[in-house]
């Protein structure tokens, strides 16, 4: 049946379209905007990491170093020796000289939760965000060095070229100290850090330490786990099993 | 006396059409939005005098606290500002000279090493 419609009815029509359109576009502005951290990170989460040495091989551990370096554009410094070049994650041998085991392990920041680092920053640069990663403000840093030298994990590696083409979201420069940022930027958006992402198997677990419901947590309650050089007190958000 | 009115007249004229040519590299989608009539920033003359000030308070607010909301961003200042080279389709540094925020630092004699860290172009996947 074909009907043609009148005015009215048109202009109800119209109206009550339009009121459709508002309401969905209303919806999807909320959504944007929550979407955007707007809200500072508050202490009531920690950012940990779990690494199985024993599940982890030498192929996971480059794999990680090399995720490291794309996502964060570290490690294609043309003048620096090699003792210069930055290294945000290592690859480490340890034996017992016992029993001649030998562990892999990936050594990147431990994000400790009383960092000896932040305690002799002349400046405020190195800083511990409340959700507790640890990072250098590069706006800050003056390119002491105190922090290399405080840090026991050596976890921290100065620029010493200039550089160019960054990552947008990884400004780095000459002059200034950097390390691992537990990759702040795609945590925030709520990801995984690049290594973790990187790896297969479950050798390296990524999760907030406080939450009871966490992967990290509920393997922490089962699992011996330890912090490396745990007689310092430092009380690292990343832990290791298996050695 | 009249020749030499005419004379710096002339001048008073010509230095401001320089002026105008030299320093009107806005980039490109800033240009853009400009002819379109629509308003960005607050005013360009606050925009030109707070700049610093409101990057540094983003600045802080995204590195300390976490805070990533796009506003006053220097992403965004860089992706709106920049230019692209017609023949080989490589973006321009910003800093870099004729571009625009080196032209405008140097007009006031106003040195600035943003880029010393920061990238100078758009994101690696626009290119
Ligand atoms: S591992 Fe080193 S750089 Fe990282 S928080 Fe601890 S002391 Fe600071
Ligand atoms: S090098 Fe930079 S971050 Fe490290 S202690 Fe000195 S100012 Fe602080």
């Amino acid at each position: 049946m074909n009907k043609t419609l009148n005015r009215r009815d048109f202009i109800k029509i119209m109206n009550a379209t339009t009121t459709g359109v508002a309401i969905v576009a209303s919806g999807i502005t909320l959504t944007t905007f929550a979407s955007v951290n707007e809200i500072p990170v508050t202490n009531k989460k920690r950012w940990g990491l779990l690494i199985d040495t024993n599940k982890l091989t030498e192929t996971d551990i480059d794999g990680m170093v090399n995720a490291c370096q794309q996502e964060q554009g570290w490690g294609t410094e043309t003048h620096s020796t090699a003792s210069q070049k930055p290294g945000w994650i290592k690859k480490l041998k340890v034996k017992d000289k016992a029993t001649n085991k030998v562990s892999n392990l990936a050594l990147m920041c431990q994000h400790c939760e009383e960092p000896p680092c932040v305690d002799v920053c002349p400046t405020n640069a190195s800083m511990k965000r409340e959700d507790g990663i640890v990072l250098v403000d590069k706006h800050l840093c003056i390119g002491c060095r105190y922090c290399m030298m405080a840090c026991p994990y050596d976890a921290r590696s100065f620029v010493h070229e200039t550089l160019n083409n960054q990552k947008e979201h990884m400004p780095r420069g000459k002059g200034t100290v950097e390390a691992c940022t537990m990759c702040v930027h795609k945590i925030d958006k709520g990801e995984t850090p690049a290594c973790v992402e990187s790896v297969n198997s479950e050798a390296v677990i990524f999760g907030n330490l406080y939450d009871e419901s966490s992967q990290i947590n509920q393997t922490l309650k089962i699992i011996q786990s330890s912090q490396i050089r745990s007689d310092l007190n430092l009380n690292t958000g990343v832990r290791y099993s298996g050695i | 006396m009249n020749r030499f009115l005419v004379v710096f007249l002339s001048l008073l004229v010509s230095s401001v059409f320089a002026y105008i040519d030299e320093y009107a590299n806005l980039g490109e989608q800033a240009s853009s939005i400009k002819v379109s009539g629509k308003v960005f920033h607050e005013s360009p003359s606050i925009i030109r005098k707070m700049h610093p000030e409101l990057l540094r308070h983003k600045r802080n607010k995204t590195l300390r606290k976490g805070i990533r909301t796009n506003e006053y961003s220097l992403k965004g200042c860089v992706s709106c500002h920049v230019n692209k080279n017609k023949i080989n389709n490589q973006y321009y540094s910003v800093d870099k000279k004729g571009q625009f925020c080196s032209d405008c630092h140097k007009k006031v004699g106003v040195s600035f090493d943003c880029f010393s860290c920061h990238r100078t172009v758009p994101r690696e996947s626009l290119l």
